[in-house]
């Protein structure tokens, strides 16, 4: 009688779907925008920051159709993990893609540390950081269990509530008379090669060459020409978006912004609103966990994926082998301060750009290479 | 009225026994079977030419003057002057000739006679025939055509389903008078035999879901079915939710509306609560009323559902957070109020607040059972005793009375009575999470629930549709309800395409119909 009633609540005929545009869509900007929006990036060239930010977008766009989609052209029926074996054979492919693995573990790890650091930091002081970082990894392990198409319909759904309350802040930072343009001004006044520094190659690494995950999930998406077209519109997007906080930041904490942990929620603070609309970081708090949620999620989604391509398991195992190694190697910081400071000083200069730019790179070339050997071969 | 005449017995039950020749044999074993209560009632009659026969059937079962009228045309048989009377047997004549009724089925075994009976049949035994006839005169003593008590609109029709699944079904086919109507009948249940009806359009519904909503309702195998709720429990796609995966409406014109935009009803025999599947979350927000009074106001309306949802879902666990744990996010003058009012409360917010909602769950479950003769004791027992005198009391405080009375008048906002009670469910385990972590943890909350209510499918369609994904054209009758003449589509998801409601916009003016037919052929 139990497999009868089994068999009726069963679904039936459900297949998982491919991802949607709309989706796909939502998910890098989601990404993209992440937690970075609440940040100043390349605070190195203070005025100059937003300009550093658009020099960055563009050579991340650069980096984007010249390698990323080019690749994904190249072999639309493989992820990133499949292309390093196709093309480098087993034993380096395999090298390769377990450090892929631990690279997108790192990446979700940093995300998880941040997030429990500033947690604690601005919204509660006196809960232990083990809790804090528990249960936001076993939110990403319940939703890496439902599934990509799950995930990204999540992203899809939310898109327009993060927006939105952006755009709202945005407005009643305008409205309340909090940006002082002249801090921005005079333009370049450190020379181009201050804002060129800070603009490579760290926001190449972060945010706007992380793109490279979207290898692991481009082959999902639904098969369409339209693809990269909406795959470059997000970015650029995203990217205009990012300047457009970052402008938003420093005009309205001028230097006072290179100081604070987070910056935006330091300018919503100042917000008054004909003494109603006073104390809003809560929404900041909002729009900083679900940045980080769905940045962690995709890089735990990315390693998942990765790992299943080589090591035979379940996948239910492989979700908590890599859950756990995310929650665990979120205790290997100290404190904040090394976290960021390694993040800064050493990840971002030598370390991301290997995984971001050089490997795709070289399989880029090699891509091109085997494509015109094969070419030739038909030829003849 | 053929269709539900249809006896069948179960393939896999035991081997039949035939009907005897003789008909007091064949009497002996139905009573054994059903006894010699006094409701099973066998009149024995007289035919012409001596021979025999007899009439049986279950009192309040059976429509008396129905019955009356079958008596009557079997002692009058056979009329006068009829030609071809010789060639006939007793039998034949009963069957094709005079009874003077609307539906009859031959019957070969004593199960299905009994079954017959037990359905509210009459049937009627010859002697010396190995057959009976079963004659349709099921009629029992049942409420009429009322309002419905739930569900309840300013403007619309004011009829609601009964417990007859006949009554549900003419109501239907009342409002749809379609040839593309279609309604299949099944029984479920070994021991209730409860008739089933699958309501669809035939054009209109996708062929796959009704395909899986038969597969679903064949697969069950219980004893008994005596709601549809026990239905729901066994055919939805997920059990572990707190949200309705099936929509159910006492109100035919929901109905209709849900057939027409595609939509499986499934009505069980003894409740007026009719089944729709499959269901979006946006459906349950949507009031029939919506439809026929001025789409401004149905739209300002849907605002203030979707508002109160989450009201009733996040109030109290926003007070918890905010007067425990980030007090700097109220404005001085009223914190100061509320510290001052809390000065004397004893208990932490988590616990104030549990103390109240669970008293105030209690009362509303009082309200629901208790006799409707005591309902103002409840009233000043609830109203005065719990809430004035606590807070005079310094028990709770006044803030947490209003934020309680608010949560539990907007959870009655919510049309669908199930999914006010999922919104309950869930108020708890935030509070909970928003006592111990805060803000941070009513997130983390929220942040389950939409990974819940992305993954939740109902009957293949994922369960935020038209937000996630994204169906543009629907999104016309979800947080706003644009116009019926710009409504020409039907909403994706269950329904076949092209799926044109209507055809050239017959308001005067202007709009883009062509943009329309991109957006809704995603499904």
């Amino acid at each position: 009688m139990f497999t009868a009633h089994e068999a009726a609540r069963s679904k039936g005929g459900v297949e998982l779907e491919r991802i949607s545009l709309n989706q796909l869509g939502s998910m890098i900007v989601l990404f993209l925008i992440g937690s970075s929006s609440l940040f100043l990036l390349a605070s190195d060239a203070a005025k100059d920051a937003w300009i550093a930010v658009f020099v960055g977008m563009l050579c991340g766009l650069i980096l984007l159709c010249g390698v990323n989609l080019a690749l994904f052209r190249l072999m639309p029926d493989k992820d990133l993990i499949e292309m390093i074996f196709e093309l480098l054979g087993k034993p380096i492919g395999f090298v390769i893609c377990i450090s892929y693995v631990l690279f997108f573990c790192y990446e979700s790890i940093r995300n998880v540390r941040e997030f429990g650091d500033l947690m604690i930091m601005y919204l509660l002081p006196q809960t232990p950081l083990a809790a804090l970082m528990l249960i936001i990894c076993l939110l990403a392990v319940y939703t890496v269990f439902h599934g990509l198409d799950v995930f990204f319909r999540m992203a899809e759904a939310i898109l327009p509530i993060v927006i939105g309350i952006y755009i709202i802040l945005f407005t009643l930072i305008a409205g309340s008379g909090l940006l002082h343009l002249e801090n921005l001004t005079p333009i370049f006044d450190d020379g181009f090669s201050t804002v060129w520094r800070a603009a490579f190659p760290e926001l190449i690494s972060f945010p706007f060459g992380e793109l490279i995950l979207f290898l692991m999930f481009w082959k999902h998406a639904a098969k369409d020409g339209k693809m990269t077209s909406l795959t470059v519109k997000c970015y650029l997007f995203s990217g205009c978006f990012i300047t457009i906080t970052n402008i938003f930041i420093y005009a309205g904490l001028g230097n006072l912004a290179g100081t604070v942990a987070i910056p935006l929620m330091q300018l919503t603070n100042l917000i008054e609103f004909s003494q109603f609309l006073e104390r809003i970081d809560p929404f900041v708090a909002l729009l900083l966990f679900t940045g980080v949620f769905f940045k962690l999620t995709a890089y735990y989604f990315g390693a998942v994926l990765a790992l299943s391509k080589f090591i035979k398991l379940p996948s239910k195992h492989i979700i908590i082998i890599v859950g756990a190694v995310i929650y665990f190697g979120s205790f290997m910081f100290r404190n904040y301060m090394e976290q960021v400071w390694l993040g800064f000083q050493y990840n971002v200069k030598y370390h991301f750009p290997l995984f971001q730019i050089v490997v795709p790179v070289v399989l880029l070339m090699l891509a091109v290479i085997r494509r015109r050997r094969n070419e030739k071969v038909l030829t003849e | 009225m053929k269709k539900e005449l249809k006896i069948s017995i179960d393939a896999d039950a035991k081997e039949l026994t035939p009907l005897s020749k003789e008909l007091q044999q064949n009497i002996k074993m139905v009573t054994e079977e059903l006894g010699t209560e006094p409701d099973i009632i066998i009149r024995q009659l007289h035919l012409y030419k001596n021979s025999k026969a007899a009439l049986l059937y279950i009192a309040g079962m059976t429509d008396a003057n129905v019955v009356n009228l079958l008596v009557m045309s079997i002692v009058s048989e056979p009329p006068l002057g009829s030609e071809g009377q010789e060639e006939e047997s007793a039998f034949q004549t009963l069957m094709y000739r005079s009874l003077a009724i609307g539906g009859v089925q031959k019957l070969e075994s004593i199960d299905e006679v009994l079954l017959a009976m037990l359905e509210g049949n009459t049937v009627v035994m010859v002697d010396g025939s190995v057959e009976a006839i079963a004659a349709y005169t099921c009629g029992v003593d049942r409420r009429g055509v009322e309002e419905p008590s739930t569900q309840t609109v300013v403007r619309g029709p004011k009829e609601g389903f009964t417990e007859s699944l006949h009554t549900n079904t003419s109501l239907i086919r009342n409002k749809i008078k379609s040839t593309n109507l279609r309604m299949e009948y099944r029984i479920i249940g070994h021991q209730t035999r409860t008739t089933i009806a699958v309501v669809f359009m035939k054009n209109i519904a996708e062929e796959k879901v009704v395909q899986e909503v038969r597969r679903r309702l064949d697969a069950i195998d219980t004893d008994s079915i005596l709601e549809s709720g026990y239905i729901e429990e066994f055919i939805q796609d997920k059990t572990f939710t707190p949200f309705p995966l099936l929509q159910n409406s006492e109100r035919p014109d929901a109905v209709a509306a849900g057939l027409l935009e595609g939509q499986v009803a499934i009505i069980v025999d003894g409740t007026p609560f009719v089944l729709l599947a499959p269901v979006t979350f946006v459906k349950f927000f949507q009031s029939s009323e919506d439809y026929y009074q001025r789409y401004d106001i149905a739209t300002f309306l849907r605002i203030i559902r979707f508002g109160s949802f989450f009201a009733s879902m996040l109030l109290p666990s926003l007070y918890i957070a905010i007067t425990t744990f980030h007090q700097e996010m109220l404005p001085t003058q009223l914190l100061i109020s509320i510290a001052a009012q809390r000065e004397g409360v004893p208990f932490p917010a988590l616990i104030e607040a549990m103390i109240m909602e669970i008293t105030f769950e209690i009362l509303r479950e009082a309200g629901v059972r208790m006799p409707r003769i005591i309902g103002p004791a409840i009233s000043i027992v609830g109203a005065l005793v719990l809430g004035q005198s606590a807070v005079q009391a310094g028990l709770v405080s006044a803030a947490m009375v209003i934020v309680v009375s608010f949560t539990a008048i907007a959870s009655f906002v919510i049309p669908s009575v199930n999914m006010g009670t999922a919104a309950r469910l869930i108020r708890f385990a935030l509070m909970i999470l928003a006592g111990t972590f805060g803000v941070f943890g009513i997130l983390a909350g929220l942040m389950l629930l939409l990974t819940h209510l992305s993954a939740l499918r109902s009957f293949g369609l994922p369960y935020l549709t038209p937000i996630a994904p994204l169906v543009p054209g629907n999104l016309k009758d979800v947080f706003i309800r644009v116009p019926w003449w710009a409504m020409n589509k039907r909403p994706a998801g269950p329904n076949q395409n092209p799926s044109v409601r209507q055809g050239e916009p017959s308001s005067l003016t202007d709009k883009d119909a062509d943009s329309d037919k991109k957006g809704s052929d995603v499904e």
